[in-house]
């Protein structure tokens, strides 16, 4: 046994050790359970966990309610099937539907997409802000300033810095030569860790317990408080909403009732998918519900080199560039693909995708996340499940396209000896500058490229008319006081740049005030 | 989640078909391994009892339209399970270069649906992610979407000494 597997056996995670009966297993449910608590939150992502943990850390009693199971640390493998089928919703078979299918990954599990997610932290841009006070008349109590606290907490719990040199990996610093030599600023990703060994496993959970997610992190320390509990596996129907206020949530586990009522209210974070259409079933009429949903989709490139680029090895991803945020809307980021979710991008069928699978470890892939303009909606299919239509505009298609030609020779820059730009109707590898050129004058349908839908945002907007959003600036519900919704199904628009950070901020911003007043109204 | 009952005798016959030329073993690939030396019936069952109702339907249609490519993509009255492994590949390359998005698309989805089982077989996993010894660029035209592959793969050796 390898020492690092010694030190692995010994260390303790903070998702083990968790206080008795803090966890309730849904799947395992064999009574109907009533519970009271101060407030109840549904979701365990990024916003419901820290909205939970605020809440908790104030004296009240928290229930998060999660749909999916609490995975363990050390449960936690290099197994992509297992790890979609086990902890991705519909195995991550998820789609957006428009004129382009894009394939949509979404983590159902304690963490929500924390889990399966790179750590990246990245404030909200000023420039988000002050169009969201322009535009959307959020008020005074969304600013830079009353952000910048909740940030700096945020940061401090969970040790915010730039991916150290030890971890870097080839693919990040290749990204990071390529960009210079073409003249981009580039950075070392910020991300939420501690103690990162490079194991490249993000997207499967970190099996170390080094990245930050919300099930080592906030979710535990919520648990710890002794005033929170988390029940797993239990899939949350309605928001019970009586004389116009919140006051408990029914949920739904191993075919038992959950029935958990709330004294103080409760937290919608279930995530820009699943909160439409879970305020809907409470009852919410509002007509904004499942409008205006965005996302940051993202197309790839990739690249082989006569040498190795091992992405197995160093931060899933490292390195990145916000140098065409403004101009054109791209965010350029690597990303240390797994061959399994890689494969579908590989040239070829046959021998031709099995010679250069033999060839993966020379491969490096780097991606774009267009700050799309157009919007969509998030609804209610045929069998009751969610369905999120959205189709890429021309302006989208132009920036997609300008970035791909902008990877591209940034992979033949640095060495790369074949570019796989996986355009319909160009040739699947390219060799030359001038081939990557043509990319430029490629389709403009979006059926002619590979988008994987990142980032969602929309569907629930925050505002202060109810004839044109869904929540107020203060995140409660216009139709039902006591409703709080706090994920990125707020966010007035889409950011330019990863929102995990920018999310739980927010969430925590409004579970402090929430708290507050809570706290103000026990006492008088 | 509406569960779709088993594959039937054909569809199977021609997911074997349809993911074997995709994922072939070392007589008409590059690694030790093709996806026929994984439990792919499992792997297709496990698949479809979990996977929503239209994903499940979306692939036995898959299996399906592949089984009949045959006559559309090379003009003969014949399946894609009754072929030679050469002409499985040639029909299967085709639709994967069709113009039409939703007939590549089935060719994408058994890419990345078969990769789940093949890349993360504990056999070849190893064999992708530290793989790296530069066989030969594989590519004979640069025709819009590969159309032809090498015929014959090299073994270790003859690619440690190719390359020394």
């Amino acid at each position: 046994m390898s020492l690092e597997s010694h030190e692995h056996e010994h260390t303790r995670f903070p998702d083990e050790d968790l206080p008795a009966g803090a966890v309730v297993d849904g799947a395992a449910l064999t009574r109907d359970f009533d519970e009271r608590y101060d407030f109840v939150v549904i979701g365990s992502g990024a916003s419901g966990a820290v909205a939970a943990h605020t809440l908790a850390s104030a004296g009240f009693s928290v229930a998060i309610v999660e749909e999916g199971p609490y995975a363990k640390t050390r449960e936690l493998k290099e197994d992509v099937r297992g790890t979609f089928k086990r902890l991705l919703r519909d195995n991550g078979t998820q789609v957006l539907k428009g004129r382009v299918f894009m394939p949509m990954l979404q983590g159902r599990c304690v963490g929500g997409s924390t889990l399966i997610n790179s750590a990246i932290a990245w404030r909200i841009p000023e420039d988000v802000v002050d169009d969201w006070q322009a535009r959307f008349g959020v008020g005074d109590g969304i600013t830079m300033k009353t952000l910048e606290p909740h940030f700096e907490a945020l940061e401090r719990d969970l040790n915010v810095h730039a991916v150290e040199d030890a971890v870097l990996g080839e693919n990040n610093a290749l990204f990071l030569d390529a960009a210079e030599r073409k003249g981009l600023h580039a950075t070392r990703m910020r991300r939420y860790e501690r103690g990162c060994k490079g194991s490249g496993q993000c997207i499967t959970g970190c099996p170390n317990g080094a990245k930050q997610g919300m099930s080592v992190s906030y979710v535990p320390w919520a648990l710890a408080t002794g005033r929170a509990r988390v029940f797993c596996s239990t899939r949350a129907l309605r928001v019970d909403v009586a004389g116009g206020r919140a006051v408990g949530v029914i949920a739904e586990a191993n075919g038992r009732r959950v029935s958990l009522r709330a004294r103080c209210g409760v937290f919608v974070a279930a995530s820009t998918v699943q909160t439409p259409n879970l305020l809907r079933r409470s009852g919410l009429r509002a007509r904004a519900i499942g409008q205006h949903f965005q996302a940051h989709p993202g197309v790839g490139a990739g690249g082989l080199f006569d040498r190795p680029v091992r992405m197995d090895f160093g931060a899933t991803q490292g390195a990145e560039s916000i140098a065409l945020r403004s101009s054109d809307r791209i965010k350029l980021e690597t990303i240390g693909m797994p061959p399994e979710l890689a494969c579908a991008r590989v040239p070829g069928i046959g021998n031709e995708l099995s010679s250069r699978l033999a060839q993966f470890g020379n491969v490096g892939v780097w991606v774009t996340n267009i700050r799309m303009q157009a919007e969509g909606t998030v609804g209610t299919q045929w069998d009751g499940r969610d369905v999120v239509k959205f189709t890429p505009n021309g302006a989208d298609m132009l920036s997609a396209r300008k970035a791909l030609v902008l990877l591209g020779h940034m992979f033949l820059d640095s060495g790369a000896r074949e570019v796989w730009p996986g355009v319909a109707g160009l040739p699947a590898i390219m060799t030359t500058h001038d081939e990557v050129e043509r990319i430029a004058d490629a389709t403009m349908d979006p059926r002619g490229y590979s988008f994987i839908a990142t980032h969602l945002f929309g569907a629930a907007r925050l505002g202060p008319d109810p004839r044109t959003s869904v929540v107020s600036p203060e995140f409660e519900a216009h139709e039902a006081r006591g409703l709080y919704v706090v994920d990125s199904s707020v966010f007035p628009t889409n950011l330019g740049v990863n929102p995990q950070h920018t999310i739980m901020a927010l969430a925590r911003m409004a579970a402090t005030r929430v708290a507050e007043r809570a706290a103000r109204s026990a006492a008088a | 989640m509406i569960a779709l009952i088993a594959l039937t005798a054909f569809e199977r016959r021609a997911a074997h078909a349809a993911f074997e030329t995709v994922f072939p073993g070392p007589d008409r690939g590059s690694l030790p391994y093709g996806i026929a030396d994984m439990n792919l019936d499992e792997f297709l069952d496990d698949t479809l009892a979990s996977v929503p109702f239209e994903s499940a339907l979306g692939l036995r249609l898959a299996f399906v339209f592949l089984a009949l490519a045959p006559l559309f993509f090379i003009g003969r009255f014949a399946t894609l399970m009754s072929l030679g492994a050469e002409d499985r590949e040639r029909v299967v390359e085709r639709v994967y270069a069709s113009a039409v998005y939703p007939i590549r698309s089935t060719v994408v989805m058994l890419k990345a649906i078969g990769a789940l089982l093949y890349c993360g077989d504990a056999r070849v996993r190893p064999l992708i992610v530290r793989g790296g010894a530069p066989v030969a660029a594989v590519r004979e035209s640069a025709a819009l979407v590969p159309l032809r592959v090498r015929a014959k793969a090299l073994t270790a050796g003859e690619e440690a000494s190719r390359v020394a």
